[in-house]
C-alpha cells in the first residue's frame, strides 16, 4: 500500500487528484493527501476563524485545532461538500473558543480593526483613513451579531457560500439559514447605517 | 338618494378599502421584508421573485430597504480574504497505537484472570480436593488388599505412619505443583504487565512530544 502510494505520488503532483480521491486516501490515513486538502482550504478556514473571532492569534490557533480535529474525525465524513464539513468543524472550534472567552471576559474587548481591500497608493490619506474607519466599523458590527447570525453572514457575504452549503456547514435547515442571513444583514444595516447611506 | 346617503356610502366603502390597504399592505411589507435577502442572493423561486419585484415597484419603503440591504452586502463584500500567516498542514501523524498494544493488554488481562481463578480455587480447596480423594481411596484400597495384617502392632503402626507419610508427600506434591503454576502465572502477569506499562509510558511520551512540537510550531501558547 505504502509502496503503491510512493509510486503514485510524482504523478499526483503533476495531475492533482480529485478532491474526493484525496479525501478517500486521507481517510485511509494518508497524511500527504490530507495535507493537500489542508493547503487547498487553509486560507478559507483561517479567514472564517478570523472573522468569527476577530483576533489573528486566536484564529491561527483555532484553525490548527480545526485541521487536527478534521484529520482525527475524517472517518465521520459521509460525503457531501468537504468544504462545508471542514467549515462546520472550524465553526464548532470557534464556538468553543468564544465559550472560553465568556469565562475570561477581560480579554474579550480587544477586537482588532478589520482592514478593507484597498490600494493605499490610489487613495488620498483622507480616503484611506475613511476606509480604515469603515473596516473598524464592520469588524465591530460583525462582533456585535449573535454568533449564529454572524456565522451565516460571514459564510454568505465574505466567504461566498451558497445557502445549501451554509445549511450543511451549520447543520441547520435552509429556512433557518435564510432567516439568520436576513436578520443578520438587517442588524448590520442598522449598525452600519451611516456607512450604508454613504455607499448608496 | 340624498346627498348625505351618498356621502355615507362613499365613506363607508372607502373606509373598508383604506383599512384593508393599511393592514393588508403592512403585512405584505412584513412578509416581503423577509424575502429581500434571499432575493438579493437569487435564492427565491420565480413566483416569490415576481411578487417581490411587483411589490417594490409600488412600495417606496421596501425599495429603500432593499437598497440599504444591497449596500450592506456591498460593504461586507469589501472585506478581503487575508493570507494565512503560516501553513496549517498537519506536521506529524498522530501517534498510533502500537499494533501489539491491544494484544498485550488482552493477554495481561487473561493472565490476571487465570491467576485469580487458580488462586481462589486453591484458597477454597477446589483444586486441592483431587489429591485428598486419591489419598483416601488409596488407603481404602490398601486396606482391602491387605486383609490379614501382620500381628505386630508396631509394624502396623509403622505401616500406617508410612502410608500417611506417603499420602502427605503426594498431597504436598500436588500443592507444590499448583504453587508452581501460580508462581509461573504470576511471573507471566509481571512480565506482560511490565511490557504493557512500558508501551503505555512510551505512547504517552510520544503524545506529549507531539503536543510540545505543536505548541512550538504555533510559535505561541494558548492560555
Amino acid at each position: 500500500m505504502t509502496v503503491c502510494l510512493e509510486q503514485e505520488r510524482p504523478s499526483a503532483r503533476m495531475w492533482p487528484m480529485q478532491e474526493s480521491e484525496l479525501v478517500e486516501r486521507a481517510k485511509r490515513g494518508d497524511l500527504d493527501c490530507f495535507n493537500q486538502l489542508v493547503e487547498a482550504y487553509q486560507r478559507q478556514v483561517y479567514n472564517l476563524c478570523l472573522r468569527m473571532l476577530s483576533r489573528p492569534h486566536d484564529a491561527e490557533d483555532v484553525t490548527q485545532i480545526a485541521f487536527i480535529s478534521a484529520f482525527k474525525g475524517l472517518g465521520k465524513f459521509r460525503g457531501g461538500s468537504f468544504r462545508a464539513w471542514l467549515f462546520r468543524i472550524a465553526a464548532n472550534a470557534c464556538r468553543d473558543e468564544l465559550r472560553l472567552r465568556l469565562r475570561r471576559p477581560a480579554a474579550s474587548l480587544d477586537a482588532i480593526p478589520l482592514d478593507l481591500e484597498v490600494d493605499r497608493r490610489a487613495l488620498s490619506p483622507e480616503d484611506y483613513a475613511a476606509s480604515q474607519e469603515l473596516g473598524q466599523a464592520i469588524g465591530a458590527a460583525l462582533a456585535a451579531l449573535p454568533a449564529d447570525q454572524r456565522l451565516a453572514v460571514i459564510l454568505r457575504d465574505i466567504m461566498g457560500l451558497e445557502y445549501a452549503e451554509i445549511a450543511q456547514a451549520t447543520a441547520s435547515s435552509l429556512g433557518t439559514v435564510k432567516s439568520r442571513i436576513s436578520r443578520g444583514r438587517e442588524r448590520l444595516r442598522d449598525l452600519l447605517r451611516e456607512h450604508v447611506e454613504l455607499s448608496q | 338618494m340624498t346627498s348625505s346617503e351618498n356621502t355615507w356610502n362613499f365613506l363607508s366603502s372607502h373606509f373598508v378599502i383604506i383599512v384593508r390597504d393599511m393592514f393588508g399592505r403592512k403585512s405584505e411589507c412584513q412578509q416581503l421584508r423577509a424575502m429581500l435577502s434571499p432575493y438579493i442572493d437569487g435564492e427565491l423561486g420565480s413566483p416569490e421573485k415576481t411578487r417581490v419585484e411587483r411589490h417594490i415597484e409600488e412600495c417606496d419603503a421596501c425599495r429603500r430597504e432593499l437598497e440599504a440591504l444591497r449596500a450592506t452586502v456591498g460593504l461586507l463584500r469589501r472585506v478581503p480574504q487575508v493570507a494565512p500567516p503560516r501553513s496549517f498542514t498537519v506536521a506529524a501523524r498522530a501517534p498510533r497505537r502500537h499494533p501489539a498494544w491491544g494484544a498485550m493488554r488482552a493477554a495481561t488481562a487473561v493472565a490476571v484472570l487465570v491467576l485469580a481463578f487458580v488462586f481462589i480455587g486453591d484458597a477454597l480447596n477446589f483444586i486441592g480436593a483431587g489429591p485428598v480423594e486419591d489419598k483416601s481411596t488409596r488407603q481404602q484400597a490398601a486396606a482391602t488388599e491387605t486383609p490379614v495384617p501382620e500381628p505386630a502392632g508396631g509394624l502396623l503402626g509403622e505401616g500406617g505412619v508410612n502410608e500417611d507419610d506417603l499420602a502427605v508427600d503426594e498431597d504436598w506434591g500436588g500443592t507444590r505443583s499448583l504453587r508452581n503454576v501460580e508462581l509461573g502465572l504470576a511471573g507471566v502477569v509481571v512480565v506482560l504487565g511490565g511490557a504493557t506499562a512500558v508501551m503505555w509510558l512510551r505512547l504517552r511520551r510520544e503524545r506529549e512530544k507531539e503536543a510540545e512540537a505543536l505548541v512550538r510550531e504555533k510559535g505561541g501558547t494558548r492560555e
